[in-house]
């Protein structure tokens, strides 16, 4: 797992912003954060960070278009992406994976499964970027 | 009398003006308090945040060694919000700190109040802090006189768990006349399959409709170890249990339940032999293939309509067997599978093929159009015949409708 990893945490719920950020904060990883998918993606191109924890339903740009305008900006296209939402829809949870998110995990979430789920994806090779 | 009118008017500007004050002084001490709520918890909640993530044994060591008065109305909010968000070891640890603060006696207290809204939220909050002592009183909150404490208490013990949460809760399935199935119904569903086995052991001795929201939360569930359990019931003598049994053995996905479930297409009752048409549809099992073709001859619509969507769900070989049931001598056969191939988009696939270059593709549409044609079933040829965007198609159409002969009496 690597600790010095940056990592960008978009969601238009403050709670759920100030937890994660905490959480990854105790293993030492640097967090960004992003009250909407606008922001988040201001944020994700100027700062190219290691790994993204979005959101689905947030105000301005959704995650669903959020992760295809990732997908699409050529620093970006090979970063992970974790989708955080509280649609535990299988249809949605498809449409998030198939649109270019690695992983989606839904909320009420297990932290701990969350961090394992980011360890893992850090630790994955990444593409040609 | 001139001094009077004015005295008065003095009178109700002085009282304006005092309401005024009030309100204003009300707004401002409001927003002054909320403020400090605000900054008590961007100052506390890192703390709590730490406690959670962290191994430490106690929150008040945690906070400093002391909770003040003021303190505590922001760290039960900070604690509530996150449990709502948070599950697994974080969340009992949050659930912890509620009840190392004595937030639970309070709660406990407060399921005691003479206001039924003061109830109604010490229920919900005993649920969201999982609080298992408070098993007892939730339980006993299901006999509340105000419907908003009852729901809230079963939600809290579907929260809570365990096999004295999931009694109540059976119990509250009984009684139709206080609680709505389908919420208590979702609640036991959604507590998982920690409950099978107490569903399954109380089963006998419950009312029918009970035993039937039983059946279908137990399919919910997807436990796959109650599958065999499930089979037996789909012998039960009451026509209502059968049904669900084959309805919950579909939707488990229980492919060794086939056999028994194609005997259950034969079934005396018809709402056992379209609960079984549906879930051996779910099950994709191509060997029920001939028996869901003979249960679209069934008398009754619903068992035809789950039969020729079982087909349907099947793949190329149950659209193979609606396309041969389009010759079918029982006019409903038919027209269940020109119903069924024409919303699965086969019927406008194959006419498409009207125009292909392939002589074999041009063949198969033509063979569909007119098994389509002979059936009697020319509803949809007649639409395409005039608004196909390929005018090949249309004038291939067309010829093949004109020198077709329909059954007498047959419609469209």
């Amino acid at each position: 797992m690597r600790e010095d990893a940056r990592i960008l945490v978009i969601d238009d719920d403050p709670v759920v912003l100030r937890f994660v950020a905490s959480m990854l904060r105790e293993k030492n990883y640097h967090v960004l954060v992003a009250e909407d998918g606008d922001q988040g993606f201001r944020l994700a191109v100027r700062e190219l960070p290691d790994l993204i924890v979005t959101d689905l339903l947030m105000p301005y740009r959704d995650g669903f278009q959020l992760v295809r305008d990732l997908r699409r900006h050529q620093e970006l296209a090979h970063t992970p992406i974790i989708i955080l939402s509280m649609d535990d829809r299988e249809e949605n949870i498809v449409r998030g994976l198939e649109g270019g998110a690695d992983d989606y995990v839904v909320k009420p979430f297990n932290a701990r499964e969350l961090m394992a789920r980011i360890g893992k994806q850090l630790d994955r090779p990444r593409g040609p970027s | 009398m001139y001094g009077i009118l004015i005295g008065a008017i003095y009178a109700i500007g002085l009282v304006f003006l005092l309401l005024t004050f009030v309100i204003v002084l009300n707004k401002g001490v409001r927003e002054a308090r909320a403020r400090r709520r605000r900054r008590r918890r961007l100052a506390l909640e890192p703390r709590v945040l730490r406690y959670a993530h962290g191994d430490a044994v106690s929150i008040i060591e945690a906070l400093g060694g002391s909770v003040s008065r003021t303190d505590r109305g922001v760290i039960e909010e900070i604690l509530l919000s996150h449990l709502e968000r948070v599950k697994g070891i974080e969340g009992e640890r949050l659930r912890g700190a509620l009840d190392q603060l004595h937030f639970v006696d309070d709660y406990l207290h407060q399921l005691q109040s003479g206001r039924w809204w003061t109830r109604a939220r010490a229920a919900e909050r005993l649920g969201l802090a999982g609080a298992v002592r408070a098993t007892g009183k939730l339980a006993h909150a299901l006999g509340d006189e105000s419907s908003e404490v009852r729901i809230r208490a079963a939600q809290a013990l579907g929260l809570v768990g365990g096999t004295a949460a999931v009694r109540p809760l059976i119990q509250a399935l009984r009684e139709q006349s206080r609680w709505s199935s389908i919420r208590i119904a979702d609640i036991l569903a959604g507590m998982g399959p920690r409950v099978v086995d107490d569903l399954v052991a109380h089963f006998p001795g419950l009312e029918l409709h009970a035993r039937v929201s039983v059946l279908d939360i137990l399919g919910r569930i997807r436990a796959p170890h109650v599958a065999p359990w499930l089979r037996a019931w789909l012998e039960d003598e009451e026509p209502d249990v059968r049904a669900r049994a084959c309805h919950a053995l579909g939707v488990l996905g229980d492919l060794e339940a086939k056999d028994a479930l194609r005997r259950a297409l034969k079934d005396a009752q018809w709402p056992v032999r379209a609960m079984a048409a549906k879930a051996l549809g779910r099950l994709r099992q191509i060997e029920a293939i001939p028996d869901l073709s003979e249960a679209l001859r069934d008398r009754e619509w619903w068992v035809r309509s789950n039969a020729a969507e079982a087909l349907r769900q099947m793949g190329p070989a149950g659209i193979q067997a609606l396309t041969r049931m389009l010759h079918d001598r029982d006019l409903f056969a038919r027209h269940q599978a020109v119903l069924k191939l024409e919303e699965a988009g086969v019927l406008d696939e194959k006419v498409a093929l009207l125009s292909a270059e392939d002589a074999r593709e041009r063949a198969a549409g033509e063979s569909l159009v007119q098994s389509f044609i002979e059936s009697g079933q020319i509803g949809r040829l007649l639409e395409l015949s005039v608004g196909h965007r390929d005018g090949g198609v249309r004038q291939r159409l067309k010829r093949l409708l004109q020198t077709a002969t329909p059954e007498p009496g047959a419609g469209g």
